[in-house]
């Protein structure tokens, strides 16, 4: 695995994808403005306003994917080793930013009933389970949550009422949480779907209209995988990945929507609503040493360990081809540049306090050594009952005891409880033939005996319970080999490996290559032995046209941060603020 | 019905009322296929009314039939705003204007014409072009002073060009709509200024724009409060505490009428209001602590000399300037910011005695707002508990250990001063220790600085405490050594934190961490240099570590120049000491070893 840097530090991972022109852009007869380098990773826009002489704009990301891109060269290049990365117990964060239209949700999703076209959402559940299945000497343990986050209020999105809207809290231990949030165990990737599917039915019945309400909302699947080995000193360790799918909200002016009322406005427009004025007034409030009330973004809370956190994180930002889209475009290539600069110190989460992981094996020892005990009970008394002949009420089922084999816990238990019943029937019938009782002492013991055979029949019920739970919650601990099972074979496995090492072999690739672009202008002057005084002229001259073109290039980009001055203050903002925090230890 | 005098036509009046209600009222259903369908409609029976009139129009008064049209071309210029159509928007909106400009000033025109300028001021602004649109804005604000000069009575609302007469509206309910079209006028304004970054006049734009909300009794309490203690934290940062004060009295009051409205009927509904309001009532409560504390803080750095104490001669100066000057300035500026009504005014007031809003002077003024300071800070604690909400509850107890902090600066006597960072101590320490440094590593980095800062402070009390003594007792030396140690134990933890996963301390240190980085290394090398102790072994040790950490400063800023930046002063003092130290460490070697 690359590791980027020795101090710890890991920059976001930023890659960029086209998706290819619609049909009805064809049709409309747009242009196209935007040009990708595959293989310097870099994006190139050209304004379809612009004056003869304006250069294009040239981005360079971690990687760019071009219309003809496959959803499995994005996954293997880019999202593969993050998710590896989480199942050894990192945090990781994978999310989409674009204008809506441009591929967000086919990048994430995909088509689920087609294998070219599922998205990260779908490999990634195939990766995870089979990663399990094939893992040797590790439990695991998989949960799902998903949530949304709609006008700053949280929505679970698994919850039965989904009235209540959730509260973002932090715990000193454990950093920020949603309370309440519920989770559900997943044992194999049918499973991890269902809750998913079932989330987002959710999310579509909950907004009257839908198109609206997903373009102006976030949602976040989360997927908290614990695993427990048993380490180098003898000890048992858990390790916490927890992985964030994001699919954020649009991010296209909301104005073209024609949302009404306190839509988010361009910074150098003029808020309509007087419940605005909060807004206006912070806005003019310096942030050091003052309080500001109530400012800080949900989302950016929640995900702040991804943005300069502990966390590993990647952005795929989409983008549309056609020249009607330049300006959105240009906007998400420059969010995408400066989300670069975003370092995180991604470390594994090793033992935390409160895993369930732990929990479910306490509670399956807990449970085990309940079944033990009445099956070691059950036992003693039948050889007790045996010898002497006479049954107390208190019958248990048995378990074949130091067997280790739960699966002729249920055996043995139909056939001891079947033994029981029997004796007891026989003894019943004993009683009624026995004439030497008197009739009074007769119905009083036929009736004990009626209320054991009862009192067995509820035992039974209970233990079964119990067995019940206890498989159940056995299940659920995922073991390679024995309760998942890798179905590929190896020819398939081969293939796979194969393909991991091509792309590993692209990304090497690539980032050579955009290293060599940048000694190529050193290269340049080193070059520069002159043989001739025409050949010193050619080359100045080549230099000189190549540095005017570097100049007009900087002098239009200079233009355009001007006038982007204020949308990007207000993404400073943030920054800000950490360091006013940052400025106050000084 | 000839449409010459009197009211317009029922059939007319009945259409207009109907594009409104579309306009207002329907579309917000439209769906997002077709987010302007009512709009459309809206504007098409706009289009019929005007056909209508201009039918009807022959024979009638030239000025009543000019201001119909005008409602018209105004509502239909809304409408194109509305629906993205900026320069169809634009024409009917300034035909507007021009068949109103000769009658702007009568009181059946005033109002129209000031929010057609408002609409004006905002497709400008949709157009980026925010100079223009606060031409448009300003005119209106002067158009409305005018009229108010001159008039005064409550004017038309521009419906009622459409209405029955025997539906027209008293003469209350135009003056608040008349009014509301003004305050918007404010509001968009304070926009305007905000993004032409005159923030000054945007501040005071808004400031207006609370106070006109206020009078004519449009705000929900809850919202209006919070946003004037938001305001308040403007006018702190721009040290006018009197205006500070008086936001924050005036969002305390106003709050207090918010509890008593019990708007949701279900419990849970109602459990989750109870919870907000807490919460916002905890962040006025945050407010006001950053007033008492800024207040005392400015004073602080007012009367401070250069090595940081409290400087008697600007005391006096201070004293004797504040007796002059008192009140005469003050009273005009109060005037400008005063809020609300006659009642709410004097509860305002009321508030307002409860702490001052001039610099506290000596110790038992300080004394008084640290007091209050120290109430809002209990006030914040019970909403902004550690579980749950972890960041702002430290950021609560360090505004309250920055209190006593600057409390101890007016206090003359060294043991209570030191029990007052002692106080500081007992506060953060366990925060610290039970804060995960994985998820909070910038509050835990801040809250180990102020520890060492702390115990620094603490220890050069106990040496200046000790100084005033005969001798050093053995007990006050073995205070000031631990106290030192328990310094150097924090800046350490500190360091320790900006190393890697491989416990590696960076070569090039991040620009953000460079100055305090900086700042530990060169107090560690100092408190080393202070640790007392008689074994000259000891001693020797102490210097060298003393040393090391020095040299650290010095090779650091040769290796990387643009660090001299952030450290100069430290930086000067860390070369002399490289400089004295060994031929100190030598004498000292020579005294230990006389023969060699």
């Amino acid at each position: 695995m690359a590791g980027k840097s020795r101090s710890g530090c890991e920059a976001l991972k930023v890659v960029a994808r086209c998706r290819p022109m619609s049909r009805k852009e064809e049709a409309a007869g747009y242009e196209r403005v935007l040009e990708l380098d595959v293989k310097l990773g870099q994006v190139s826009i050209r304004n379809p306003r612009a004056a003869p002489g304006e250069l294009p704009k040239t981005f360079t990301f971690d990687a760019v994917y071009d219309a003809s891109s496959k959803q499995a060269d994005l996954y293997d290049e880019t999202v593969r080793p993050l998710i590896d990365s989480v199942l050894q117990g990192f945090n990781g964060t994978i999310f989409a930013y674009g204008q809506t239209g441009t591929g967000k949700t086919y990048t994430m999703q995909g088509a689920w009933a087609e294998p070219e076209k599922r998205g990260i959402i779908p490999i990634s559940f195939e990766h995870i389970f089979t990663h399990i299945s094939r893992s040797q000497n590790q439990q695991y343990l998989v949960r799902a949550s998903y949530l949304e986050i709609y006008q700053e209020e949280i929505r679970d999105l698994l919850a039965k009422d989904q009235s209540k809207k959730l509260e973002l809290k932090e715990n000193p231990e454990t950093g920020v949480y949603i309370k309440d949030l519920s989770s559900f165990v997943t044992k194999n990737v049918k499973e991890i779907e269902h809750v998913m599917n079932l989330g987002s039915q959710t999310r579509s019945v909950g907004s009257t209209n839908m198109n609206e309400h997903s373009s102006r909302s976030h949602a976040i699947f989360l997927i908290t995988i614990e695993c427990s080995e048993t380490g180098p000193d003898g000890e048992e360790h858990i390790r916490v990945g927890k992985l964030n799918l994001v699919d954020l909200a649009g991010s296209e002016r909301q104005s073209k929507m024609g949302a009404h009322g306190e839509r988010p406005k361009e910074a150098s427009k003029i808020n309509l609503s007087l419940s605005a004025l909060g807004n206006v007034i912070s806005a003019l409030v310096d942030g050091k040493s003052t309080h500001i009330p109530y400012r800080d973004s949900k989302l950016t809370r929640l995900l702040q360990d991804s943005l300069g956190g502990n966390a590993k994180t990647i952005m795929v930002a989409t983008l549309g081809p056609a020249s009607h889209s330049y300006d959105e475009s240009l906007s998400t290539l420059r969010f995408a540049n400066r989300a670069k600069n975003i370092k995180n110190k991604p470390r594994v989460n090793e033992d935390p306090k409160d895993t369930l992981l732990r929990e479910f094996q306490e509670e399956i020892i807990r449970l085990k050594a309940q079944l033990e005990k009445r099956g070691m009970l059950g036992k003693k008394r039948r050889r007790s009952s045996r010898r002497k002949k006479a049954v107390d009420g208190e019958s248990a089922t048995e378990n074949e005891g130091e067997d280790d084999n739960e699966d002729g816990l249920e055996k043995n238990m139909e056939n001891y409880l079947k033994e029981q019943k029997e004796r007891l029937e026989e003894e019943k019938a004993a009683i009624q033939d026995d004439h030497s009782l008197v009739s009074e002492e007769k119905q009083k013991l036929l009736q004990e005996k009626e209320k054991m055979i009862e009192d067995l029949r509820k035992e039974q019920e209970a233990t079964e319970l119990l067995a019940t739970k206890y498989k159940a919650m056995e299940s659920k601990l995922l073991i390679g080999g024995r309760t998942i099972v890798d179905h590929t074979n190896e020819q398939q496995k081969m293939l796979e490996l194969k393909r991991q090492e091509i792309a590993e072999q692209k990304r090497r690739e690539r980032e050579m290559q955009q290293e060599m672009l940048l000694r190529d202008e050193e290269t340049m002057e080193l070059r520069e032995t002159y043989t001739s005084l025409q050949q010193e002229v050619e080359i100045k001259t080549k230099k000189l046209k190549k540095l005017y073109a570097k100049l007009q290039a900087v002098k239009a980009e200079i233009q355009d941060q001007h006038d982007e001055y204020i949308r990007v203050r207000q993404d400073l903002e943030e920054a800000q603020n950490e360091q006013t925090r940052e400025l106050k230890l000084k | 019905a000839g449409g010459g005098g009197g009211a317009a036509p029922a059939e007319v009046c009945e259409k207009f009322r109907t594009a409104r209600t579309l306009s207002a009222v329907e579309s917000r259903k439209d769906p997002e296929t077709e987010p302007y369908r009512s709009k459309y409609s809206a504007r098409a029976l706009l289009q019929e009314v005007k056909q209508l009139l201009s039918a009807a129009e022959e024979g009638g008064e030239a000025r009543l039939v000019a201001v119909r049209r005008a409602v018209l071309e105004y509502e239909l210029g809304v409408n194109h705003t509305d629906t993205e159509e900026l320069s169809a928007g634009e024409e009917h909106l300034q035909r507007c204007t021009q068949l109103l400009e000769p009658h702007r000033l009568s009181p059946d025109c005033v109002s129209l014409y000031i929010q057609a300028q408002n609409n004006l001021g905002i497709l400008w602004s949709e157009r980026d072009e925010i100079k223009t649109a606060q031409t448009y804005l300003e005119s209106a604000e002067a158009l409305y002073n005018q009229y108010m000069k001159e008039d005064g009575n409550p004017p038309l609302d521009p419906s009622e060009h459409f209405i029955a007469e025997q539906e027209q509206l008293t003469d209350q309910e135009r003056s608040k709509r008349f009014e509301k079209a003004y305050t918007h006028t404010l509001y968009y304004l304070a926009q305007v200024y905000q993004h032409l970054e005159m923030i000054e006049k945007a501040a005071q734009y808004c400031h207006t724009t609370l106070k006109r909300q206020l009078e004519y009794c449009g705000y929900y309490p809850v919202e209006w409060a919070l946003n004037a203690a938001t305001l308040s934290q403007y006018y702190l940062s721009k040290q006018c505490f009197m205006e500070s004060r008086h936001c924050l009295a005036a969002a305390s009051v106003i709050f207090s009428q918010a509890g008593q409205v019990p708007s949701a009927e279900d419990r849970d509904e109602i459990e989750q209001d109870q919870q907000d309001l807490r919460q916002r009532k905890a962040e006025i409560a945050r407010c006001w602590i950053k007033y008492c504390l800024n207040l005392l803080q400015s004073a602080r750095k007012l009367l401070e000399d250069n090595i940081g104490e409290l400087d008697p001669d600007r005391q006096l100066e201070l004293k004797a300037q504040r007796k002059k000057e008192e009140d005469e300035k003050e009273k005009g500026r109060k005037k400008a910011v005063l809020f609300g009504t006659s009642d709410i005014c004097d509860s305002v007031l009321a508030m307002e005695e409860k702490v001052s809003s001039v610099y506290p002077l000596d110790f038992q003024e300080a004394r008084e707002i640290f007091l209050v300071g120290q109430n809002y800070v209990q006030e914040a604690k019970e909403f902004f508990q550690v579980d749950g909400y972890v960041t702002d509850h430290i950021e609560i107890v360090q505004d309250h250990s920055a209190l006593f902090k600057v409390l101890a600066f007016f206090e003359e006597d060294y043991e209570r001063r030191c029990k007052m960072h002692k106080r500081r101590i007992d506060m953060l320490e366990p925060i610290y220790a039970d804060l995960n440094p994985q998820y909070y590593l910038l509050i835990s980095r801040q809250l180990q600085f102020e520890l060492a800062d702390t115990y620094y402070e603490m220890m050069d009390l106990k040496v200046a405490i000790g100084n005033r003594l005969e001798e050093l007792d053995s007990h006050t030396i073995k205070k000031i050594n631990s106290l030192a140690q328990l310094a150097i134990k924090y800046y350490e933890l500190f360091l320790d934190s900006l190393r890697n996963p491989d416990k590696v301390f960076p070569e090039k240190l991040e620009e953000d961490v460079l100055r305090p980085a900086m700042v530990a290394k060169f107090h560690i090398a100092r408190l080393y240099g202070k640790l007392i102790t008689s074994d000259s072994k000891k001693q020797l040790e102490n210097m060298q570590t003393s040393l090391e950490y020095y040299t650290f400063l010095v090779d650091y800023c040769e290796k990387y120049p643009d660090a001299v930046r952030a450290i100069e002063t430290e930086l000067e003092l860390s070369k002399e000491m490289v400089g004295l130290l060994p031929t100190r460490m030598e004498r000292l070697r020579a005294k230990l070893c006389p023969f060699i």
